[in-house]
């Protein structure tokens, strides 16, 4: 892999540091601004910045994406129901997701388990990392249930997934990987793409759909 | 396909929002006072704005532990400092009899001092404030239902939202709470926006939630367009005045009217929704760049400018059903004299008197200094006018059909005869034909010459003329 590579990564390369690593961080600007881009320019919210970039690299790195998206799945129902069932105790924050997140990590085990027994040992070997970025997800939704309402919450959280799953195949792309490794710099040219997305004032695109009934001719 | 861009230029998103107007307008400090509601109630409070009373505050849970309950009052509003989008808020309506400090919510449930306990350590813990942050719980006194309002509101209070730019106000909606959104005005939670004309203060087009055009108050046949909302001026000078105390540049100001109390200061907002927008079926970018860079000195002025460019929608309304059209007390006139000559002068507009007059300098202007020359000469000394006389002889309907008779051929032009009483007794003008065009509407007339030289307005239009317009007394 070595022919035609950048000096560059070859240095980073000859001194330890593994391609793993190196292929996520020049991929991860891309992500990101993928993820601004959906934002200002298409509407899509999704949790912020950094969890939806955080779920990309846990998909990545479970092997297969569909289990991936099980787990978050599973995590999003069971966070719901677990909310419902802990609105009448009237409990304060920080316990309340506690109690959330040992409802959902035991949720997860049982998933593994049952994958187990049906045979989909792929979804009982993920690894522990994704599994726990997955878990820790209900925070962040147990905080956008308080501050929107639990049907934005959910989906804010779809919309994180789809996110996700596009940053999935993006960092996953050969061709972009093998470009990046030629060209490191590439992954700079993401600078100048926001500032011009942080200086955007169009409309976005799900706009022109919210606000339609004053756009359409009268 | 043009007119799709041109309308949605109009429109503000959230982009251009937060970039072009909150940025710029809305300086740090000036959005930590807006977000902080016991801080900017007593800023308002100070400068003698009217806002609901704070009963008390409960900083942490030492204070908690030490309150005394039976304090507060029958009823009370409890608000969490930081709170926002309508979160966190809880209402009791009256305290339950033959129990010891219980309340009563608007759904009839009790509330007792735990409950309210609960709640509070909630509230102190940040439950409900942005990014969590540790807060403080207040009690206010709770605002009182308007008669008005009472058909269209399920519980809760409803309020006017206005947004204002360079104390200009340029969009308003009234928020009415619903059960989707129990009882909260508040239009991501369901409740009811509806688009306000601000010349008037009558609503016009309304929405449910962010998204649901309606007409009538959901369940019912209650009208939602064409409610005059009382106390419109006062509302947008409160709004107006809010915004040089609270210099926030782009402010959404949100006003409730008490029952008791008249407009009452509810909240400021740094960060105004968007959905203002869909319940007035008007882009606000198009409205903010009309009104960007206007130097507006004063608070009245900043008013006046609002209602002048962001109302009529009501007026055209009018106008196409009646078919009339809608004139103010003082309008422009240009009248057709002869060889077509036009002058434009302002006019009153005076449904007390029966044909128009104008002043016999704009008559000379208007070439017919020949018809007044020649009726000078008449001696009008013979005829002897007395209102409300039995005798024919001394009738106006009389003396105004002799004088025709018998010098139409002598005065040029003339046309009729107008007779008019005053305190110095009475007057016999003479009258012409003349046209002229009022709000692009051109009425053939017959328009008596006055001596009106002392008089402010050089036109006065009579009744007579009057058939195609309503006069609307406040334009």
């Amino acid at each position: 892999m070595s022919n035609g590579m950048n000096q560059f990564i070859t240095l980073a390369l000859s001194n330890g540091v593994p391609l793993d690593t190196l292929i996520l961080v020049l991929i991860l600007p891309i992500i990101v601004t993928m993820i601004a881009f959906f934002r200002q320019v298409v509407g899509i919210k999704a949790f912020g910045i950094y969890t939806p970039a955080i779920i990309t690299f846990a998909l990545l790195a479970t092997n297969e994406i569909r289990y991936g998206i099980t787990i978050f799945i599973t995590v999003i129902i069971v966070g719901t129901l677990a909310r419902l069932l802990l609105k009448q105790f009237r409990l304060l924050y920080l316990p309340r997701v506690a109690i959330m997140i040992t409802i959902v990590g035991f949720s997860i085990l049982a998933l593994l388990i049952i994958g187990g027994i049906y045979n989909r040992t792929g979804l009982a070997s993920v690894s522990i990392f994704p599994i726990l970025i997955m878990i820790t997800l209900v925070e962040k939704f147990v905080a956008v249930q308080i501050e929107k309402g639990g049907r934005a919450a959910i989906v804010l959280a779809l919309e994180t997934l789809v996110i996700s799953v596009i940053g999935y195949y993006i960092a996953s792309w050969d061709m972009l990987i093998r470009l990046i490794l030629h060209y490191p710099w590439i992954s700079l040219l993401t600078l100048p793409v926001n500032i011009f997305l942080g200086k955007w004032t169009g409309l976005r695109l799900t706009e022109y759909f919210r606000f339609r009934q004053i756009i359409k001719p009268r | 396909m043009i007119q799709f861009f041109r309308n949605s230029r109009k429109i503000l998103g959230m982009n251009a929002r937060n970039l072009e107007f909150i940025r710029p307008n809305n300086l740090r400090r000036a959005k930590r006072l807006a977000d902080d509601k016991l801080r900017s109630k007593k800023m308002l409070l100070k400068a003698e704005m009217p806002v609901p009373k704070l009963i008390d505050k409960i900083k942490d849970v030492d204070e908690l532990e030490n309150f005394d309950w039976t304090t507060l009052p029958e009823s009370f509003v409890l608000k969490p400092n930081r709170g926002f989008g309508g979160e966190g808020i809880l209402i009791v309506y009256g305290k339950k009899k033959n129990l010891f400090n219980v309340w009563i919510k608007a759904d009839g449930s009790l509330v007792t001092v735990d409950d309210l306990k609960t709640h509070i350590r909630n509230i102190i813990d940040g439950g409900f404030s942005l990014s969590g942050v540790p807060d403080i719980a207040f009690f206010e006194e709770r605002m009182k239902l308007l008669k008005l309002f009472k058909p269209y509101a399920y519980k809760g209070i409803p309020d006017i939202r206005v947004i204002i730019y360079n104390k200009v106000p340029v969009m308003a909606m009234l928020r009415l709470p619903t059960k989707v959104s129990s009882g909260k005005a508040n239009l991501q939670q369901g409740a009811i926006g509806v688009g306000i004309d601000l010349a008037t203060g009558v609503t016009t087009t309304a929405v449910l939630g962010k998204n649901k055009l309606i007409e009538y108050v959901p369940g019912t046949r209650l009208l939602l367009s064409g409610i005059k909302i009382p106390y419109w001026k006062t509302i947008l000078t409160l709004a107006v005045r809010t915004q040089e105390i609270s210099s926030l540049g782009f402010l959404g100001a949100d006003v409730a009217i008490d029952r008791d109390l008249g407009p009452v200061f509810l909240e400021l907002n740094a960060r105004p929704g968007l959905s203002i927008q869909v319940a007035n079926l008007d882009g606000l970018l198009g409205r903010l760049r009309r009104v960007e860079g206007l130097k507006i000195k004063t608070v009245e002025k900043g008013v006046a400018v609002g209602m002048n460019l962001f109302g009529g929608e009501i007026e055209e309304e009018i106008e196409d059903i009646s078919g009339k059209k809608i004139i103010g007390l003082v309008e422009k006139v240009k009248f057709i004299g002869k060889e077509g000559k036009e002058i434009e002068v302002e006019a009153k507009i005076d449904t007390g008197a029966h044909s128009t007059s104008i002043d016999v300098e704009l008559a000379k202007e208007l070439g017919f200094e020949k018809t007044l020359d020649d009726f000078s000469k008449i001696d009008l000394s013979q005829y002897d006018i007395k209102l409300e006389s039995e005798d024919y002889i001394k009738s106006e309907d009389y003396i105004k059909k002799d004088i025709l008779e018998k010098y139409k051929n002598s005065v040029q032009d003339l046309d009729g005869v107008a007779v008019t009483y005053s305190a110095n007794g009475s007057s016999i003008r003479p009258a012409v034909k003349i046209n002229f065009i009022l709000d692009n509407t051109e009425i053939a007339s017959e328009v008596n010459f006055a001596n009106r030289e002392k008089l402010v307005y050089k036109v006065l239009i009579g009744r007579r003329d009057l058939k195609k317009f309503l006069i609307e007394v406040n334009k």
